[in-house]
């Protein structure tokens, strides 16, 4: 594990440790994020307050909390969706690899490719299957017809949707079913080979069954990404994360192994939480 | 505790619970009544003490049915899955307490009037009056998720593997004494088996009493009461 920075942020060392006591599959694991002492205000109220947590790469980090709590802002924090909007601010530091993405000259489209972002209800673009993958790949890179073919091909097999859509390339995003709708979305922030994935409630406009096929993929893919996502289904959480970090009112409440926050989690507000016992 | 938004479970675990202090009461009682119709050879005593038996294996199934229908309706996480699982182990644990007492009770019904140096059953008395109370111990830790009270069961789990112990040897001086009691004191040695292993089945209780509070389980090993008299008696082998 990188040290990197450990010394400046009590919590941040808190959550480490705690990490370490399992033993080994902890030294082993790299940080692919950290967020430090990250503050977050929407004008002039103040929406994170001190998140400090790392991103372990290759494992599936689950954020959970009641609404409000400050999960979603914390997502878009990770590929500074944020910028879009004015008046919205965050201080602290978030290194991607060591590197701080909040740094002002830092270039956003760059980061946006390496840390992809699905939302919560599918949002395909209103053109055809094919194009909705080739899209993004075309910003950032030329390629050949075939090669094109090739990574389309290779995105919509990784989204497990390959089987289904392989006949209707050229068919309208749109005509897909909405579970379809979210994978290709899947697929398309998986085709520019992101190194981060942020998953804003995936599934909660999705019926079961689409529900697992994106929970599967989830699975898939945790092995060549580090995931992120925010869920309000907490058996969902504790089916496809690694890590969990309870957020409550803006602040980081808990961080740790998912089979510890979801059979002994620390924290009473936690455990409120998550035993459906919250005032 | 904060009451869960959804009360029908808490409805659930409570029903839960008390189904368990159910079986705990029959349980407890089963044991003290065997060991009053063995020592005062009272066999319609001995009956009663069989004939309780079924209740307490419906009471183990109906708390398995609940819990896993709890499981199924709310998935339970934390606490409460813990709570959950611990009272299925509970349930199970139990359930063979009431068991052992029972066999003590058929064999006090077996050996009847046969029963030939009364003073052999002083120690598995003794024995008995250690067991009933680390049972009624741990079903208050228990009910009461009193950790340190169940730690202390479990600790004091050695008291009764150490009088096991001692009881053996005093059988078999009876039985090198006389063979003609070896058959009575065979069948007391399968007496405070039972009661040494209701024992067990308390410290189980009362690790789950411990993982259900804290999360954490209590070391592998405890404490062990039992010496190495076993070698030095005549070179039998241990019950």
């Amino acid at each position: 594990m990188k040290p990197i920075g450990l010394e400046k942020s009590n919590r941040m060392s808190d959550a480490k440790a705690q990490l370490q006591s399992p033993g080994k599959s902890a030294e082993a694991m790299k940080d692919k994020v950290v967020i430090r002492d990250l503050n977050f205000f929407y004008g002039p109220s103040i929406a994170l307050k001190e998140v400090s947590l790392p991103l372990h790469e290759g494992k599936v980090t689950a954020f959970i909390g009641p609404s409000g709590c400050g999960k979603s802002t914390l997502l878009r924090v990770l590929n500074r969706m944020y910028d879009l909007y004015p008046n919205q601010r965050a201080e602290g530091e978030v290194l991607l690899d060591g590197e701080n993405i909040l740094a002002p000259d830092l270039d956003v489209n760059l980061l946006r490719a390496r840390v992809g972002m699905v939302f919560q209800k599918p949002t395909p673009f209103p053109m055809s299957v094919y194009d909705n993958i080739a899209f993004g790949m075309r910003l950032y890179e030329k390629l050949s017809k075939s090669e094109m073919d090739e990574r389309v091909e290779s995105a919509l097999r990784r989204s497990a949707l390959w089987g289904e859509v392989k006949d209707k390339l050229s068919a309208n995003g749109l005509s897909l079913s909405g579970g379809q709708q979210q994978r290709l979305c899947i697929a398309r922030t998986v085709a520019i080979s992101p190194e981060v994935i942020l998953l804003d409630e995936p599934c909660s406009a999705l019926d079961p069954i689409s529900t697992a096929k994106v929970e599967e993929l989830i699975d898939e893919l945790s092995s060549d990404y580090t995931i992120a996502i925010v869920t309000h289904n907490m058996q969902q959480a504790a089916r496809v994360s690694q890590f969990t970090a309870f957020m409550y009112l803006g602040e980081m409440v808990e961080f740790d192994e998912t089979s510890k926050v979801f059979t002994s989690p620390r924290d009473k507000r936690t455990q409120d939480y998550i035993t459906g016992r919250f005032g | 505790m904060v009451d869960h938004t959804v009360k029908s479970y808490d409805k659930d675990l409570e029903t839960l619970e008390r189904h368990i202090a159910e079986m705990g009461g029959i349980a407890e009682k089963m044991v003290v009544d065997a060991m009053d119709a063995l020592s005062s050879a009272d066999v319609t005593l001995a009956q009663q003490v069989v004939a309780t038996d079924p209740r307490l294996d419906a009471l183990q199934r109906e708390i398995e049915e609940e819990a896993v229908l709890t499981i199924a309706r709310r998935q339970p996480m934390a606490v409460d899955l813990r709570e959950i699982i611990g009272a299925i182990r509970v349930a199970g644990d139990l359930e063979r307490v009431g068991d052992l007492a029972k066999n003590i009770a058929r064999r006090s019904v077996k050996i009847g009037l046969e029963a030939r140096v009364p003073r052999a059953i002083i120690g598995l008395k003794h024995m008995n009056d250690v067991a009933t109370e680390l049972m009624k111990d741990v079903l208050d830790a228990y009910a009461q998720r009193d950790v340190e009270l169940a730690r202390a069961v479990w600790e004091r789990d050695a008291e009764l593997d150490a009088l096991e112990d001692s009881v053996f040897r005093d059988l078999l001086t009876h039985m090198m004494e006389d063979p003609r009691n070896i058959s009575f004191c065979a069948h007391l040695l399968f007496c405070s088996k039972n009661i040494e292993r209701i024992g067990d089945h308390a410290t189980n209780i009362a690790e789950t009493v411990f993982y259900l509070v804290t999360g954490s389980n209590l070391p592998a090993e405890r404490p062990k009461g039992r010496h190495t008299y076993d070698a030095d008696t005549t070179g039998t082998s241990t019950p």
